[in-house]
């Protein structure tokens, strides 16, 4: 399944048998469709199936979802298999010391629901938290045990399972048990990040833990072992998820992060529960997009942004044409200056939710944007460019043979979270506490029991009320920009869907009224850049696939053809299978 | 025609005879003095490595990832840990033009007081890039020595960059064996 393998010719062979399976009476059992990348990881490919897929950021976490699909497991089964999988084969991403969101559609019944399993703070928390830390506030929020939210993943998993799956969390559990205990060859990917986030590492893993090679970042090819993330996970594949919040492990967490100087207690762990929501609807054009309502903002602005472009001729303009890139990183600016003013955790503020989505509001970016040149400031707000630039988090969407479908986005915030790993658990604890407001009179500043504004923005989209999109991304406050350029480019540019995932992306924003410059990858036409230059743009170039901008993962229902399509994110190790 | 042909051939006679010379060994062992001061060059995370193989190496050594001139009192080698992170950047509140200021102007400062450079390229493969590169190509031709991971130099960069100097190039395999030269490379 690895984009790095050269089996071109192979994977003509498999699709033309594939075509040939199709006008085929298909009265058999399904069959997989080995899908085989091409040798440039970065070339355009989608994964075919004929009835499900999966897609994910590693190989092995595919592997899992599709094994719990072929044994019976359902979509939920398959995302909850996956999900923890993703904990031992990309455990720098996510895990069960974090959160997330996960949209799930039922096809039987109609329906879309939303799991909110999002951490949340202490009770102690309070808005000045960070800010009197001083100096060391950065440090506090990022690398402390004051940094770790109370997660809420396993909780989640367990909420989804029991209300939507077909399996057991112990089932859904032992993919990723086999791989915390057999390992794996580290890839570029995961040796890149695990050098780059070396200084926290070193920081706070005891010694000879597994996340560094004999106290050294992994290179490409060496192995990475977790035995005590398969002991871990054993332990609660046996006594539920109460081992976790109540138990033994829940100790060691809460020590842990008070050694560090966090205020979690066990008590807030004991207290966590997920969340089930009604889905944020919106639509563009003929689709209608359902997403993950706040603190996760990722769908909401991706909703707010459409609602501007629809009223901009785009398809004229030309894919990342200069009229494009100004425009839509104008409304960007815009959009930022209202997430830093109104988002937060709605059991605790108010969030004007329809009236950042409706369309008369989306009539007022349009009218205040100039064709010529960017605006000197965008007054609605203040988003504070973060300092770091961190892509973390993980999405994955899975695909059953009922046409259930789940597209679930989790993270530890920043790679490798705090760092921070209870004794002898093998798993890391989150860094969430860093997204709630530096500002203590903000509507995200950090709280008893808040949950912190997110960034995640789990989407399915529909076309005439039947799924033909689902689609996530991880890349902090870039998620939405990015979902909303490969959505463009499938709805408006005809583009495939791994070639709408791989197609260069740029982002922007503003920041206390002002603009930031709009970033691009290096694959963008010079002519593009001298052009926004002219008209006043700053621009500030990336590299040509640079997971700054996310790691996006979809699949796409594509019924006249009777197949679904898996993309998967070349910015970082993404694959599908399908069957 | 002929005195052409003939003075071509004797031209590329003696190419052939130069290429053939062998290069006289290049001294890398016992050639810098402690203590050290290590920084990077663009804020990369291989400068931390670059102290822990230091203190495992058993030198002494002082990291400061924004050395200044002033960081230079006392110290007897200058290490620079080449490749440009704009994750690195960003966090140190830095843009490339700035940091090339300052890397260029600790340089000068080491060499007005005779501190010799030693350069650590540490990232392989993935830590290069037009940015990288370009401040690669300013900073090494005024080492003294030079330490990569081989991935690093796969396109024989540093070894393009290094030869008319006659710079000594170590080349290792991983990180950590950059340890044994960085070792054998200090008094």
């Amino acid at each position: 399944m690895s984009k790095h393998r050269n089996h071109r010719a192979a994977g003509l062979v498999c699709l033309a048998l594939c075509a040939a399976s199709l006008l085929a009476p298909s009265c058999q059992r399904p069959r997989e469709i080995i899908s085989r990348p091409p040798a440039n990881r970065h070339t355009p490919y989608s994964y075919v199936g004929r009835r499900a897929m999966v897609v994910a950021a590693h190989p092995l976490a595919v592997k899992a979802g599709l094994e719990m699909l072929r044994r019976g497991g359902n979509a939920v089964d398959g995302a909850i298999a996956t999900a923890a999988a993703l904990n031992a084969a990309e455990p720098f991403a996510s895990g069960i010391g974090g959160g997330g969101f996960m949209i799930i559609h039922l096809a039987r019944e109609k329906r879309t629901t939303v799991v909110n399993f999002r951490e949340k703070a202490p009770h102690l928390a309070s808005p000045r938290m960070f800010k009197d830390k001083g100096e060391k506030e950065k440090e506090w929020r990022a690398s402390s045990g004051l940094a770790v939210a109370v997660p809420g993943a396993l909780a989640g998993w367990d909420l989804a399972l029991r209300k939507y799956g077909k399996r057991t969390l112990a089932e859904a559990l032992a993919g990723a048990i086999a791989i915390a205990e057999q390992g794996f060859a580290v890839s570029p990917t995961f040796s890149s990040i695990n050098r780059d986030e070396y200084e926290r590492l070193v920081k706070n893993l005891p010694e000879g833990s597994c996340y560094l090679n004999a106290g050294l970042p992994y290179e490409p090819g060496d192995r990475f072992r977790n035995p005590d993330l398969a002991r871990t996970l054993r332990l609660i594949a046996s006594s539920g998820v109460k081992e976790f919040y109540q138990g033994e492990i829940g100790r060691k967490l809460v020590a842990a992060v008070q050694a560090k100087g966090g205020i979690m207690t066990s008590e807030d762990l004991a207290s966590y529960k997920a969340l089930e929501l009604e889905p944020l609807q919106g639509s563009y054009k003929d689709v209608t997009i359902l997403t993950a309502p706040p603190p996760a903002s990722g769908g909401l602005h991706l909703i707010q942004f459409l609602n501007v472009i629809e009223r901009w001729p785009v398809r004229t303009w030309g894919q990342n044409s200069v009229p494009y890139v100004h425009h839509l990183s104008e409304a960007l600016r815009f959009i930022f200056a209202d997430r830093e003013r109104y988002l937060g955790d709605p059991d605790f503020v108010s969030v004007p939710v329809h009236w950042l989505i409706s369309r008369d509001y989306a009539a007022g970016i349009v009218s205040r944007v100039r064709d010529d040149r960017p605006l000197e400031s965008y007054p609605f707000g203040e988003y504070k460019q973060e300092e770091k630039d961190a892509a973390n988090t993980t999405h994955l969407c899975v695909l059953d043979r009922d046409g259930n479908i789940v597209a679930l986005t989790q993270s530890i915030n920043d790679f490798f979270g705090t760092g921070i790993v209870p004794e002898g658990t093998g798993f890391l604890l989150n860094d969430h506490m860093d997204d709630f407001a530096a500002d203590e009179q903000s509507v995200n500043a950090p709280g008893p029991g808040h949950r912190p504004m997110s960034s995640m923005g789990p989407l399915i989209l529909f076309r005439s009320g039947r799924p033909f999109l689902a689609l996530g991304s991880p890349g902090g406050p870039r998620i939405f920009s990015s979902l909303t350029q490969i959505v463009l480019n499938v709805t408006e540019f005809g583009m495939g869907l791994d070639e709408a995932i791989e197609a260069p992306r740029f982002f922007s924003f503003s920041s206390g009224g002002k603009p930031g410059p709009i970033a691009v990858e290096a694959r963008f036409p010079g002519e593009v850049l001298t052009a926004l230059r002219a008209m006043g743009q700053e621009v500030e170039v990336r590299e040509a696939y640079d997971k700054y901008f996310g790691g996006a993962q979809g699949i796409m229902v594509l019924r006249d053809k009777k197949i679904v399509l898996g993309g998967a994110d070349s910015r970082r190790d993404g694959v599908g299978a399908g069957y | 025609m002929k005195k052409e042909c003939v003075g071509s051939f004797i031209l590329l006679w003696l190419s052939i005879a130069l290429l053939t010379i062998p290069a006289r060994p290049q001294e890398t062992a016992g050639i810098f003095e402690q203590p050290l001061l290590i920084t990077s060059a663009g804020q990369n995370a291989e400068v931390q490595i670059a102290a822990v193989l230091a203190k495992r190496a058993g030198l002494n050594y002082t990291l400061s990832k924004q050395a200044t001139a002033a960081d230079l009192e006392n110290m007897k080698t200058l290490v620079i840990v080449l490749g440009a992170s704009l994750k690195g950047l960003g966090a140190a509140g830095l843009d490339m033009g700035k940091e090339r200021e300052r890397v260029m102007a600790l340089i000068t400062a080491a060499q007005k007081t005779q501190v010799p450079l030693l350069c650590l390229h540490l990232g392989g493969e993935v830590r290069r890039g037009r940015q990288t590169d370009d401040l690669i190509a300013e900073v090494l031709p005024l080492a003294k020595m030079v330490i990569v991971v081989k991935s690093g130099n796969g396109d024989r960069f540093f070894t393009k960059l290094c030869q008319p100097k006659n710079i000594p190039l170590i080349e290792v395999e991983k990180t950590a064996d950059v340890q044994i030269p960085l070792q054998k490379a200090f008094k």
